[in-house]
C-alpha cells in the first residue's frame, strides 16, 4: 500500500508545485490536458466497463460548456448555479441519448451516438440567435469561486482540485459493486443477465454519469478559453477523445487520463515544430497500436508482468 | 515551407539566434546597419496561419506574400530585425487560441499578424485585448464586426486585408448598373456566408433591386445538383458566395445544367474564379464576374513587380491572399519604423498603424479609425489571354472604406445586423428598417 | 419536370454513395472491422485518377489505375497491419485513425491544398435537354454505372466460388476456416475489391465532389451513414441506403434548407431507434 501511494504523493506534490515551475504558458497547456482527461476518463467509463465505444461524447462535452457559456453571458446567472446547470444538461443530455442510443450494439452504437451527436453540433452551428452560430460565443467570464479564477494559476488549481475530485469519484464508481457488475456485462450480457442483473438498466446509468463528468469538463473547457464554438461538438472531438481513451489503454482510467495529457502535449509541440505533424501524429498512433495494441498502461503492465516474471 | 535564416517555424526554447549574425559579413553598409541591429533586440512576430488541412494554401499563400515584403526589407526595420514565427491555426479556435498564448508568453512575440478563419480571430481578438498585443489580420479573417464600433471592437486590433461587407456592396453596385435588378442568391451556411450575402442584399435593396430567391448550402456540401436545379431562372442573375471547393463545384453543374447561357454570375470575392481554379473551369470560366480588392492583372508597376515575383517563385499567379501577406507585413514596418522601432508602445503602434499610407499591389493603402483597411475594390471579368484565363478589372471602386457606400450613421442606423437577414432577404422592407 | 431532375440528381448521388459504401460493408460483414480510411480511398482514389488525366488525357485509363493502385494500398494494410489485430475492434480503430492522418496529410504534400475537379470524359461532357432544361449526361452515366456494378457484385457474390466463401465467411468465419475455406486469401480479396469500389467512386465522382483535404473525412462519414442504415455486412443494404440517403439529401436540401445540417444524421437516428441493425442488417 505504501508504494502505492508514493507515487500518487509525488503527483500531488507536482501539480502543486507546477505554478512555480514553469511559465505562464505551460500552466495553461496543464490545464488543458487536465480537461482532456478528465474527458477521457468519462468516455472509458463508456467503452472500457461498459464495452460500448461512442463516437458521439463531444455532444455532452459541448452541452456543458454551452450551457455555461449561455447561463453566464446571456441571463447572467451567478457561476455557483451555472456550472452544476452546465454539469445537469449534460447529463439529461445523456438520458434522452441513452434512451434512444442503447438498443444498438457495437458498429451501431457507435454510429447513432455519432448521428444523434451531429444533430446537436447542427443546433449550436444553426440556431444563431441562441447559440451565435459557427462564430460561437466570445466574452465569457471565468467564474468566481470564492476567489477570482480570471488568472491562469487560480484557475489551474481549480481546474486540478475539480479534476482530482472527479477522478476519485470515477474510480470510486468503478470499483463499487455497480462497476464491478458493468465490467460483468462488458464480458458477457447474456451471463449477467442470468443472474438476474438489469442490464440495460447498468448501461443507462454508466452512459449518464458518463455524460455528467464530460458535461463538467467541457463546462471548465469554456471556462479555460473564455468562448464556445460548435468545433468544441463536433465529431473530430469525439474522434479525438476516442483515440486519447484507446492509446492510453481502456478500462484502466489512469490510461485515458495519460493518453489524454499525451496527444494534447504531441498536438502542441509537433505542430511548432513541423508543418507535417498530422503526418507524424498519424504515425505515433499506428506504431504505438503495432507496439502496445492495450494502450500505453497495457505496455507498462506487460513490462511490469515480465520484469517480476525472472 | 522552406526554413531561412530568418523564419523559423517556431523557436525552440532557450536556442536564441543571436540577430544578425547571419548577415554580418555580406557588406560594409550592412555592416553599420549591423551594429544598429545589434543595439537594440529583434521584433518577434508571431504569424498564425493555417498550414494543414483546406485552409493550407490561402494559409501558405498569406505568409509567403508577407515573406516577400520582409525579404525586401532584408528583416530589418528602425534598427532591429525582424523575426517571424509561424505557428499552424489549423482552422480550430480553441487551437488558435492556444497558439496565440504560446508565441506571446512563451516565444515573446510583440505582434501577433495573419489569421485565415474568422472562428480564430475571434477567439484570439479577446486575448490580445486583454495582453494589449497588436493583432493585425493580414489574411482571409472578415468578420465585419471586428472593427466595427461594438462589443467584439478591440483598440489593439487593425485588418490590413479585407471585410466580409465591401466586396458586395461593389457587387450590388456593378449588378444595378448593368440592369439586373432581380438577384437570385447562394451563400455558403456559416457566419461568413452570412455577412457577405447581407452586406450584399442590404446594398441591392437600398440601390432599388430585389433578391428573388436565397439559398444556403452547407459549408460541407459535396453535391450542389439540388441547388443549380432549384435554382431562379427567372431572375436576371445569381450573386453567389461559396468559398473552399464550393464555387467551383457549383458553376461545373450550373454550366453542365445549361444554365450559363441564361443567367449571368456575379461571384462575390471572387471564390470560384480563385486562380487555381480557372485552369479547372477552362472555358466555362469565361464572362464571369467577381468582386475583390485585388486582381493579378492589375496594371500598375506595384503589382505587375510583385506578380511577376511572386510568379517566379510558385509557377502560379497570385490569388488576393499573397498581396493580402505583403500589405500587412508593409503596415506593420511603415508604422514601427515610424516610431523609430519601438513596437512595445502598443497604443503609440496603434496609431502609428492606422495612420500608414502606401501604394501596393493591390493598390493605394491606407486604414480607417476603427483600424479597417481602405482600399480598391475590383469588378473583375475572366478571360482568355493566350492560353491562361485571367480575372482582368472591368471596373474600379477606387479607395472605398468599410461602410461604403453609406456613412457609419447611416450603417448604424439599420435594424437588422447582416448575420440576422438570412432567410428575410427577399423583403427589403425588412433589410432596410431602421432601429 | 424538374421533379424529374431533382430524382435523378438523387438517384446519381445515391449510386454514387453505393460504390463508397460497398466496400465498406463487405469489410466490415466479413472482418468486422470499421475501416475508417475507407474514405481516405476515395480521396487518393479521385487524387491519382487526376494525375493519370493530367498526364495521359485518358479518363478510362483513370478508371483502371487509380482503383488498383488504391486496392493495393488497401491490401497492403490489410496484410501488414489490421490482419495482427483480427476482431480486436480498438486496436483497428487506433491503426485507421493514424493511417487516416497519415494519408490526408500524405495528399496535402502532393496534391496541394487547392479543391480538384476532375473532368468528365469527352463522350460525356454534354447534356441531354428533359423538359426545356439541360441535364448532363454524365450523371446519367453514373446511375447506369451503379447499377451495373450492383450487378456484378450481386452475381459475384451469388455465383461464384469466391462469393460462396464470402457468404460462409461472413456468416461464420471459424465455421469456414473448419469446412477448409482458405479466409486468409479471402480477406485479402475482399479489402482489395472494398478500396478498388472507394476509388472507383472517387474517380466517378471526382467531376461531381472532386478532391480536397476533408473530403475522405466528409465521404467516409456518409459512407457509414449509408452501410448502417441499410445493415452492415449487407450489399442489398448499401444499394438501399445508398439510394435513400441520396434521395433524401436531395430532397431534404430542396424541402427543408433550413434544416440541410440535418438531411442524413436525423433519418440515421430514427432509423437506428427503431431498427438498431439497419434495414437489412442482423444482429
Amino acid at each position: 500500500m505504501r508504494r502505492l501511494l508514493l507515487p500518487w504523493a509525488l503527483a500531488a506534490i507536482v501539480f502543486v508545485a507546477l505554478p512555480y515551475i514553469v511559465p505562464d504558458y505551460y500552466v495553461g497547456l496543464v490545464t488543458k490536458m487536465l480537461i482532456f482527461a478528465l474527458f477521457a476518463m468519462s468516455l472509458d467509463l463508456m467503452i472500457g466497463y461498459v464495452g460500448l465505444a461512442s463516437l458521439g461524447h463531444a455532444a455532452f462535452f459541448g452541452l456543458g460548456g454551452y450551457t455555461v457559456g449561455l447561463l453566464g453571458l446571456k441571463a447572467h446567472v451567478s457561476e455557483w448555479i451555472a456550472l452544476p446547470a452546465g454539469v445537469l444538461v449534460a447529463t439529461l443530455g445523456g438520458v434522452l441519448f441513452a434512451f434512444l442510443a442503447l438498443r444498438a450494439r457495437g458498429s451501431y452504437f457507435l454510429m447513432i451516438t455519432l448521428a444523434l451527436a451531429q444533430v446537436v453540433w447542427g443546433i449550436a452551428f444553426g440556431w444563431r440567435t441562441l447559440t451565435g452560430g459557427d462564430d460561437g460565443l466570445p466574452g465569457i467570464k471565468r467564474p468566481t469561486f470564492f476567489i477570482s479564477l480570471a488568472d491562469q494559476t487560480a484557475f489551474y488549481y481549480f481546474v486540478v482540485l475539480l479534476v482530482g475530485l472527479s477522478a476519485i469519484a470515477l474510480t470510486m464508481i468503478v470499483r463499487s459493486p455497480f462497476g464491478l457488475a458493468l465490467l460483468g456485462i462488458r464480458e458477457s450480457e447474456t451471463r449477467m443477465r442470468a443472474l438476474g442483473f438489469n442490464v440495460w438498466r447498468h448501461q443507462f446509468v454508466a452512459f449518464v454519469f458518463a455524460a455528467a463528468f464530460a458535461g463538467l469538463a467541457g463546462a471548465l473547457f469554456v471556462y479555460q478559453n473564455k468562448f464556445v464554438n460548435p468545433a468544441f461538438l463536433h465529431v473530430v472531438m469525439s474522434a479525438e477523445a476516442l483515440i486519447m481513451v484507446i492509446l492510453g489503454g481502456v478500462g484502466t482510467l489512469l490510461g485515458p487520463a495519460i493518453g489524454a495529457g499525451l496527444i494534447i502535449f504531441l498536438e502542441d509541440f509537433i505542430s511548432s515544430q513541423t508543418q507535417r505533424w498530422l503526418l507524424i501524429l498519424g504515425i505515433i498512433y499506428v506504431v504505438t497500436t503495432l507496439f502496445a495494441p492495450r494502450g500505453l498502461i497495457g505496455l507498462y503492465r506487460d513490462f511490469v508482468a515480465r520484469r517480476s516474471k525472472p | 515551407m522552406s526554413k531561412g535564416h530568418h523564419v523559423r517555424f517556431a523557436e525552440r526554447a532557450g536556442a536564441r539566434v543571436v540577430a544578425g549574425a547571419i548577415v554580418a559579413f555580406s557588406s560594409a553598409s550592412l555592416l553599420v546597419n549591423q551594429a544598429a541591429a545589434q543595439a537594440k533586440p529583434p521584433i518577434k512576430i508571431g504569424f498564425i496561419a493555417p498550414t494543414s488541412g483546406g485552409f493550407a494554401p490561402s494559409g501558405e499563400e498569406c505568409i509567403l506574400g508577407a515573406k516577400m515584403y520582409f525579404e525586401e526589407i532584408g528583416y530589418e526595420v528602425a534598427g532591429r530585425k525582424i523575426e517571424l514565427i509561424v505557428e499552424d491555426e489549423q482552422a480550430r479556435p480553441d487551437v488558435g487560441l492556444t497558439k496565440a498564448q504560446k508565441l506571446v508568453e512563451r516565444d515573446n512575440v510583440q505582434v501577433l499578424m495573419g489569421v485565415v478563419s474568422s472562428a480564430v480571430a475571434l477567439a484570439i481578438n479577446e486575448y490580445a485585448r486583454d495582453k494589449k498585443v497588436p493583432l493585425i489580420l493580414s489574411c482571409d479573417a472578415g468578420a465585419n464586426e471586428l472593427t466595427i464600433p461594438g462589443p467584439l471592437a478591440n483598440p489593439t486590433l487593425v485588418r490590413t486585408s479585407q471585410n466580409g461587407r465591401t466586396p458586395s456592396a461593389a457587387a450590388a453596385d456593378f449588378m444595378m448598373k448593368k440592369g439586373w435588378k432581380n438577384i437570385a442568391v447562394l451563400a455558403a451556411d456559416y457566419a461568413g456566408g452570412f455577412d457577405t450575402i447581407g452586406g450584399f442584399g442590404a446594398a441591392l435593396c437600398k440601390l432599388g433591386g430585389k433578391i428573388t430567391q436565397e439559398q444556403y448550402p452547407p459549408i460541407t456540401n459535396n453535391d450542389y445538383g439540388p441547388y443549380v436545379t432549384n435554382l431562379d431562372q427567372k431572375a436576371d442573375a445569381v450573386a453567389m458566395f461559396l468559398p473552399g471547393g464550393g464555387g467551383l463545384r457549383f458553376i461545373k453543374q450550373f454550366v453542365e445544367m445549361g444554365l450559363k447561357t441564361k443567367l449571368p454570375v456575379m461571384d462575390i470575392y471572387g471564390q470560384a474564379v480563385y486562380e487555381p481554379f480557372l485552369p479547372q473551369l477552362g472555358d466555362s470560366s469565361i464572362g464571369i464576374y467577381s468582386t475583390l480588392h485585388y486582381s493579378s492583372a492589375i496594371k500598375t508597376p506595384a503589382n505587375e513587380k510583385f506578380a511577376k515575383a511572386y510568379f517566379e517563385r510558385t509557377k502560379h499567379q497570385p490569388s488576393d491572399n499573397a498581396p493580402d501577406g505583403w500589405v500587412g507585413a508593409k503596415a506593420f514596418a511603415d508604422a514601427a519604423k515610424a516610431i523609430d522601432g519601438n513596437v512595445e508602445d502598443t497604443a503609440r503602434f496603434i496609431d502609428a498603424m492606422k495612420a500608414v499610407k502606401f501604394d501596393s499591389p493591390k493598390g493605394p493603402i491606407a486604414l480607417d479609425k476603427y483600424g479597417q483597411v481602405i482600399q480598391s475594390m475590383y469588378v473583375r471579368q475572366v478571360e482568355k489571354v493566350g492560353s491562361d484565363y485571367v480575372n482582368t478589372p472591368v471596373a474600379t471602386y477606387p479607395n472605398v472604406d468599410q461602410f461604403w457606400p453609406l456613412s457609419f450613421e447611416e450603417f448604424e442606423s439599420y435594424k437588422y445586423r447582416y448575420v440576422d437577414l438570412k432567410g428575410s432577404l427577399t423583403n427589403c422592407g425588412k433589410v432596410l428598417e431602421k432601429k | 419536370m424538374i421533379w424529374i431532375i431533382h430524382t435523378l440528381n438523387g438517384v446519381s448521388l445515391g449510386m454514387l454513395l453505393f460504390l463508397l459504401a460497398a466496400g465498406l460493408s463487405l469489410i466490415y460483414g466479413l472482418m468486422k472491422i470499421l475501416n475508417l480510411t475507407h474514405g481516405s480511398y476515395y480521396l487518393v482514389g479521385a487524387y491519382i485518377g487526376s494525375t493519370v488525366i493530367e498526364k495521359t488525357g485518358s479518363f478510362a485509363l483513370a478508371l483502371i489505375v487509380a482503383p488498383l493502385a488504391v486496392a493495393l494500398l488497401g491490401v497492403a494494410m490489410e496484410r501488414f497491419f489490421l490482419r495482427r489485430f483480427h476482431l480486436d475492434e480498438l486496436p483497428q480503430t487506433l491503426l485507421t485513425f493514424g493511417f487516416l492522418f497519415i494519408i490526408a496529410d500524405l495528399c496535402l504534400w502532393i496534391w496541394g491544398g487547392d479543391a480538384i475537379l476532375l473532368p468528365k470524359p469527352a463522350l460525356f461532357s454534354t447534356s441531354i435537354a428533359i423538359g426545356g432544361n439541360f441535364y448532363p449526361t454524365y450523371r446519367l452515366l453514373l446511375i447506369v454505372v451503379g447499377f451495373a456494378v450492383a450487378g456484378v457484385l450481386w452475381w459475384f457474390q451469388e455465383h461464384t466460388r469466391i462469393g460462396a466463401m464470402l457468404r460462409a465467411g461472413v456468416d461464420d468465419a471459424e465455421t469456414a476456416r473448419a469446412l477448409g475455406i482458405d479466409v486468409s486469401l479471402l480477406f485479402t480479396v475482399v479489402f482489395a475489391v472494398g478500396a478498388f469500389l472507394a476509388a472507383l467512386g472517387g474517380v466517378l465522382g471526382g467531376p461531381i465532389i472532386g478532391a480536397s483535404p476533408g473530403a475522405d473525412f466528409d465521404v467516409m462519414l456518409l459512407a457509414f451513414v449509408v452501410v448502417i442504415v441499410g445493415g452492415l455486412g449487407s450489399l442489398r443494404g448499401a444499394l438501399v441506403g445508398g439510394l435513400l440517403v441520396g434521395l433524401l439529401d436531395n430532397f431534404g436540401k430542396i424541402f427543408f434548407p433550413e434544416f440541410a445540417l440535418f438531411t442524413i444524421f436525423v433519418p440515421m437516428a430514427i432509423i437506428l431507434s427503431f431498427r438498431p441493425t439497419g434495414l437489412f442488417g442482423r444482429a
